[in-house]
């Protein structure tokens, strides 16, 4: 089913804490909002369960405004991050406890948490309690009893962030994998750029309550609309040095560097992927230069930090520069490098505003 | 829950347990404890044996042991259970019937308003508060003074006070919240029962309601209700408000929140409270004392009574006190479990 906002906002007196986020999310689509803490993306997760009041703009599921339908009439289902289990009942009580209140007969009710249950492996603990569960096996009844009485739209609140990495892992695939058997609209917050990234059909990136961007994972990060989606996405972060262009190219305490926009511009930001860089030897043309300041291996890779050292004023420490190896590399601490930046691959932002400046 | 770990003290704060100690610090640990059992429950030794005594063994000097100091008797029990027969069990009766519904009906209507200071902000205008306390204030001059017909009186007043409120609190903002509501509540049981034992009196006296049992029921209500609200009030806010907030989105409404979700919760809590209010009303004499006086008598009034003309009667108001005391003392070891679970949850939420 559809889940349209409209431009809602929330504002607690004086501070807003949404601005007018719009979005569209498409029948059985796996939406991410996306953002660090404090965005705005529980908030606007929230409203659209109905638990905060929309302060203007509207709600729509399914075609139908909801914005002041109670929660339970909305006919959404919500995972939490603390998982909200009922302490006092069973696993199985739990996940039927959506069907109890919609009065369905017993026999019917056993039926369909049996079915949920094994669905998420959890028949064997049907008669256990929330506290006698490990913290995955408590994530799954929280699951079942989201998708138990197929709503309308999952609502997921961080639901992984607090599993161990190695189990987040897997709930990660296992979600994945339940969302594209079941075919049901979800909305899911997180401010783990990997979950976005791996989960989402699409990506509602939001900072201080304004929408950043909104789209599928491999644009928001080969396409960034802006200074903020360009580093917050991505890991390790994009390389950002300051300076200003001028006849294609791009100069800067630290370095110039040719780059692919012919445009005249003061105060801009050049970013760059690690992965899209290279450590080459000092003297090459068209180079950063720097000093190697820490070297990690990773496994099939190696981070390289670098320092730039800046072009003339010498007393500043230059912009750290971080470089994806390969895992062969082993030069030493201090060992003077050039770092080769290919200008196709290079984004340019305003410094003010940080909007992606494009070739027009 | 069970992922939180209790930190384990270290070096001088390591608590020992009570099996490790040397054999002459357990001496001195347990005979300091037995001693403590013995001041905490000679009282009631004493109530016990004194219950079997004649008037004789009552009088100085103290005997402390049957069949060796003096020859127990049942004279005692033979006159509360067959000489004053159904004089026993009629305030007996009473008191049961008081103390349960009166305790069943605060805790009910308690536990709900705190649930709802709990949960929902209110925010009570001063300028309505001012006004309603101005016009009752009137509305009971009126009446008094002037001798305007009470309906017509009541009616006026109430429909003043509808639309100055309304006029005023669109001026005058200014607001109470759920904190001073609950002060509001609690700031009942700082004034001493006593001043208002006349106007209850006058109250159920106007009402033809003196020396019944609903009279009774309805007082202890009202005046055991601040505590369970305040008491309540505590258990509710450590509960976490996601377990509610997911329900709602199961699709339940309010009160199926508060029923199987809220109140299953904050059960040990509603068993302490429900307790201390039972015994609270179950020992309670000065409004009974008002309230009722043949009918509608309750236990601490027939205690009292044995110290009649004839001076205290230690020997029946023992025996009476012992089966007064004996259904406190069942249910208390009957909820025992949860009472400890309730006095912790009190002291440390979540």
């Amino acid at each position: 089913m559809t889940v349209e906002l409209e431009a809602i906002s929330k504002s607690f007196g004086a501070v807003t804490v949404l601005h007018e986020l719009s979005l569209t999310v498409a029948p059985a689509e796996f939406l991410v909002l996306l953002g660090p803490s404090g965005c705005g993306k529980t908030t606007a997760l929230r409203m659209t369960a109905g638990l905060e009041s929309v302060t203007s703009g509207r709600i729509l599921i399914n075609g139908e405004d909801v914005t002041e339908v109670a929660p339970k009439n909305r006919d959404l289902a919500m995972v939490f991050q603390s998982y909200a289990l009922y302490p006092h009942m069973t696993v199985a009580q739990n996940i039927g406890y959506p069907l109890v209140i919609r009065k369905l007969p017993r026999a019917e009710i056993e039926r369909q948490v049996r079915e949920t249950a094994a669905q998420v492996q959890l028949d064997a603990l049907l008669e256990r309690y929330p506290r006698q569960l490990s913290g995955g096996q408590r994530q799954r009844v929280a699951l079942a009893r989201a998708i138990v009485r197929r709503p309308a739209a999952f609502l997921m609140d961080e639901p992984l962030s607090n599993l161990d990495a190695k189990l987040r892992g897997h709930m990660r695939a296992e979600l994945k994998h339940m969302q594209h058997a079941l075919a049901i609209t979800t909305i899911y917050v997180t401010h783990d750029q990997i979950e976005a990234m791996t989960l989402a059909h699409r990506v509602a990136v939001l900072n201080k309550g304004r929408t950043q961007q909104i789209d599928t994972p491999q644009r928001i990060y080969d396409d960034p609309a802006n200074i903020f989606v360009a580093g917050f996405v991505g890991s390790p972060p994009m390389n950002f040095i300051a300076g200003d262009m001028a006849e294609s190219r791009f100069r800067g305490p630290d370095a110039s560097l040719p780059i692919a926009l012919p445009e005249t511009r003061n105060r801009v930001e050049l970013g760059f992927r690690p992965e899209d860089c290279r450590v080459v030897a000092p003297d090459s043309p068209d180079c950063l230069v720097g000093s190697i300041y820490s070297t990690e291996l990773i496994g099939d890779h190696v981070l390289v930090t670098c320092r730039i050292a800046g072009q003339g004023a010498g007393t500043l420490p230059g912009a750290s520069i971080v470089v994806k190896a390969e895992k062969t590399f082993d030069r030493e601490i201090g060992t003077r490098v050039g770092i080769r930046v290919p200008a196709e691959r290079t984004y340019l932002f305003d410094r003010e505003s940080g909007e992606r400046l494009r070739a027009s | 829950m069970s992922t939180r770990r209790r930190a384990r003290p270290s070096g001088i704060f390591r608590a020992r347990r009570l099996g490790s100690l040397s054999p002459a610090g357990a001496c001195l640990v347990y005979g300091l404890l037995g001693f403590w059992t013995v001041i905490v429950l000679f009282p009631l030794y004493w109530l016990v044996i004194t219950s079997f005594k004649l008037p004789i063994d009552v009088a100085y000097p103290p005997k402390y042991l049957p069949f060796l100091d003096f020859q127990p008797s049942l004279h005692a029990w033979r006159y509360i259970f067959v000489d004053l027969g159904n004089d026993t069990r009629r305030p007996y009766f009473n008191s049961l019937i008081v103390a349960s519904c009166s305790t069943v009906l605060a805790v009910l209507a308690g536990s709900m308003a705190a649930y709802g200071l709990s949960r929902i902000e209110y925010k009570p205008r001063i300028a309505s508060i001012l006004t309603f306390i101005l016009l009752l204030a009137l509305t009971s001059a009126a009446i008094m003074f002037f001798h305007v017909d009470w309906r017509i009186a009541g009616l006026a007043g109430l429909a003043i006070f509808f639309l100055a409120a309304r006029a005023l609190a669109r001026r005058w903002r200014a607001h109470l919240g759920n904190s001073d509501i609950l002060f509001w509540m609690i700031s009942q049981r700082i004034l001493p029962p006593v001043v208002a034992a006349l106007p209850i009196y006058v109250m159920f006296q106007q009402l033809g309601l003196l020396d019944t049992r609903f009279a009774l029921i309805v007082t202890y209500m009202t005046v055991n209700l601040p505590i369970v609200v305040w008491l309540m009030y505590d258990f509710f806010t450590g509960i976490p408000k996601d377990l509610e907030e997911s329900a709602s989105l199961d699709g339940a409404s309010r009160y199926r929140i508060f029923f199987q979700i809220v109140l299953p919760l904050a059960k040990p809590g509603l068993i302490a409270t429900a307790l201390l209010v039972l015994i609270l009303a179950w020992n309670e004499y000065l409004l009974a004392l008002f309230l009722s006086t043949a009918r509608a008598q309750t236990m601490p009034i027939l205690v009292a009574a044995q110290n009649g003309t004839r001076g205290p009667q230690w020997w029946y108001m023992s025996a009476l006190i012992v089966i007064m005391i004996a259904p406190v003392v069942a249910l208390t070891v009957a909820t025992q479990k949860y009472i400890a679970k309730g006095l912790l949850l009190g002291a440390v939420k979540g």
